[in-house]
């Protein structure tokens, strides 16, 4: 059984069938590329897999458990952590900060915790900070820690943002397009970084990409939307090659 | 002398309560329009215990914050899964509504001639210890893994689900820590004006509060403590004035909100560190200047 199964999701928003009959299985260690123009349903994709909104058909199954209805909070425990496409890190809070709050729906202290310092809330606070550093390290951003995410640059912004993914301790990664707004030096540093966590950490991810030299470089298989419907699925050589494929994003030969 | 710890006293008592208000608006983001009902709850409830009840004071006020607590989390049931701007809405008809209740139950409030006979037991001392440990317990909470989340889904909920933030009880943790600090307020002001009446625990005071709290900045607790202080003690100050004090008042909160809508201090916090930077930073201003020279 895969790690992630998305079966058969239909979704709608009035009269505009975002998403129709979209499957996908997914594996750790996998990662897959969902492309497709604007418009096509892919953030739509993402919404419902990690419950943003319910699929209006189908389901969802996360690591054997049906999360189709799930509230989203109880998603991300499971076992999904996510980006967005632009990027919504907290504001008010340091860069430490950010990546805590992944941290602090899993931390062992209560209400008495949050009102004196117990104990038991510094030893917490301490394995968060830690875990924090591990996973700002892996990304990069270790000697930004207490800078304020506004004050960095758009890169940096998005590692901070998949450091805080990574927090989430995801069996499934959702990254919604995190080329987007980047330079060239940028997106190549991004590309290491979304093979080294693939391999080192080993979970499944879950890759929209406008950025064509991006996905076909690192996907092992690719989706292609096209106003809500999958029209092709294959390798990063196979879709290439797919005159549907083609078609949706060059537009037809005369 | 006396009027100044008169004074005193009763800036400490609001400051109980606004700290509370920061804790729900400044923390959380959430505007209550009712919140003076709670310290009207924790006021009576007390007064009556002890009054008509014979409880000693301790535990009378112990039983008054648990009782007002429970109804925070009645009412904060459906509040904390409202959208935003409905919570102000929710809230202001709640904080009518008890107003309403207290003017009615003759029998037992005094209706609108007030609630009279509660014995004088809060000292400036009592009031200003209360105050302080008010201030460190909120302290600890904005640096704990609560006020962490309740600034995280302040700004954006969508990504703090995403991140396995339950929302709901984020805030309701927030709410009922902030009804808990009000009503605990309500009755330090029993016990200390000795006369309760309805007519002063209406949204005004709710409003006030709030003003109080974005004046000295929302985002701080110091800023929202030093606002609280500033504003409930200026009118006092300037009793002398008569009616122009409201008018100074009024004109005061304009400024900030025009020329600096953070507050008076913005997101700045006192703490050693920060008072490190600033001392630091205030001695490389002055250096430069001596270079001038």
């Amino acid at each position: 059984m895969a790690l992630l199964e998305v079966k058969n999701i239909y979704k709608s928003f009035g009269g505009v069938k975002a998403i129709q009959d979209f499957s996908l299985e997914a594996d750790a260690g996998q990662i897959l590329g969902i492309i497709g123009p604007n418009g096509a349903g892919k953030t739509t994709i993402f919404n419902v897999i990690s419950g943003v909104y319910p699929a209006d058909q189908g389901t969802v199954i996360l690591n054997g458990q049906d999360i189709t209805k799930m509230e989203q909070y109880r998603i991300t425990r499971l076992g999904m952590g996510r980006t967005f496409q632009n990027i919504r890190l907290f504001k008010g809070l340091t860069v430490q900060e950010n990546v805590m709050c992944a941290f602090d729906p899993k931390s062992q202290y209560k209400i008495l915790g949050g009102l004196l310092p117990t104990p038991r809330r510094r030893s917490e606070e301490k394995r968060g900070r830690e875990q924090c550093m591990k996973y700002l390290e892996v990304v990069g951003m270790a000697d930004y820690a207490d800078e304020r995410p506004e004050n960095l640059s758009y890169g940096m912004q998005r590692r901070v943002e998949i450091a805080r993914a990574l927090m989430c301790e995801p069996k499934v990664l959702l990254l919604d397009e995190p080329a987007a707004g980047l330079n060239p030096t940028e997106v190549s540093e991004l590309t290491e970084l979304i093979q080294r966590i693939s391999k080192e950490i080993g979970f499944g991810i879950l890759l929209i990409e406008h950025r064509l030299e991006l996905v076909m470089s690192i996907s092992h298989l690719i989706h292609v939307q096209n106003f809500g419907k999958t029209i092709a699925v294959g390798t990063p050589a196979q879709v290439q090659h797919d005159p549907q494929v083609i078609e949706a994003y060059l537009g037809k030969e005369e | 002398m006396a009027l100044v710890s008169n004074i005193l006293t009763q800036v400490f008592i609001t400051l109980i309560s606004v700290v509370g208000v920061y804790v729900l608006t400044g923390l959380t983001g959430m505007f209550s329009l009712g919140q003076a009902a709670f310290m009207a709850i924790g006021s009576y409830a007390s007064g009556l215990l002890v009054v008509k009840g014979g409880m000693a004071l301790a535990p009378a006020i112990v039983l008054a914050v648990l009782m007002t607590t429970l109804v925070g989390y009645l009412v904060g049931y459906p509040v904390v899964r409202l959208r935003r701007d409905y919570i102000s809405l929710v809230t202001l008809g709640f904080g009518e509504a008890i107003a309403a209740l207290l003017n009615r139950m003759t029998s037992l409030t005094g209706g609108a001639s007030g609630f009279t006979g509660i014995p004088r037991r809060t000292t400036l001392l009592l009031a200003a210890v209360s105050a302080v440990a008010a201030i460190i317990l909120v302290a600890f909470f904005k640096t704990s893994k609560y006020g962490r989340q309740c600034i995280a889904l302040r700004g954006d909920e969508l990504a703090a689900k995403a991140m396995g933030i339950n929302v709901t009880r984020v805030k309701m943790t927030a709410f009922l820590l902030s009804v808990a600090l009000t009503a605990y307020s309500g009755c330090l002001y029993a016990f200390y004006m000795s006369y309760v009446d309805p007519s002063g625990f209406g949204w005004k005071k709710s409003a006030d509060w709030v003003i109080m709290v974005f004046f000295g900045g929302v985002n701080s607790l110091t800023g929202s403590t030093l606002g609280a202080f500033i504003l409930s003690a200026l009118p006092q100050v300037l009793r002398g004035l008569q009616n122009y004090r409201y008018v100074i008042y009024a004109v005061l909160v304009l400024l900030i909100i025009n020329f600096k809508p953070s507050g008076l201090l913005g997101e700045w916090e006192l703490t050693p560190r920060n008072l490190a930077r600033t001392a630091r930073s205030l001695g490389r201003k002055f250096g430069t200047r001596k270079e001038t020279h």
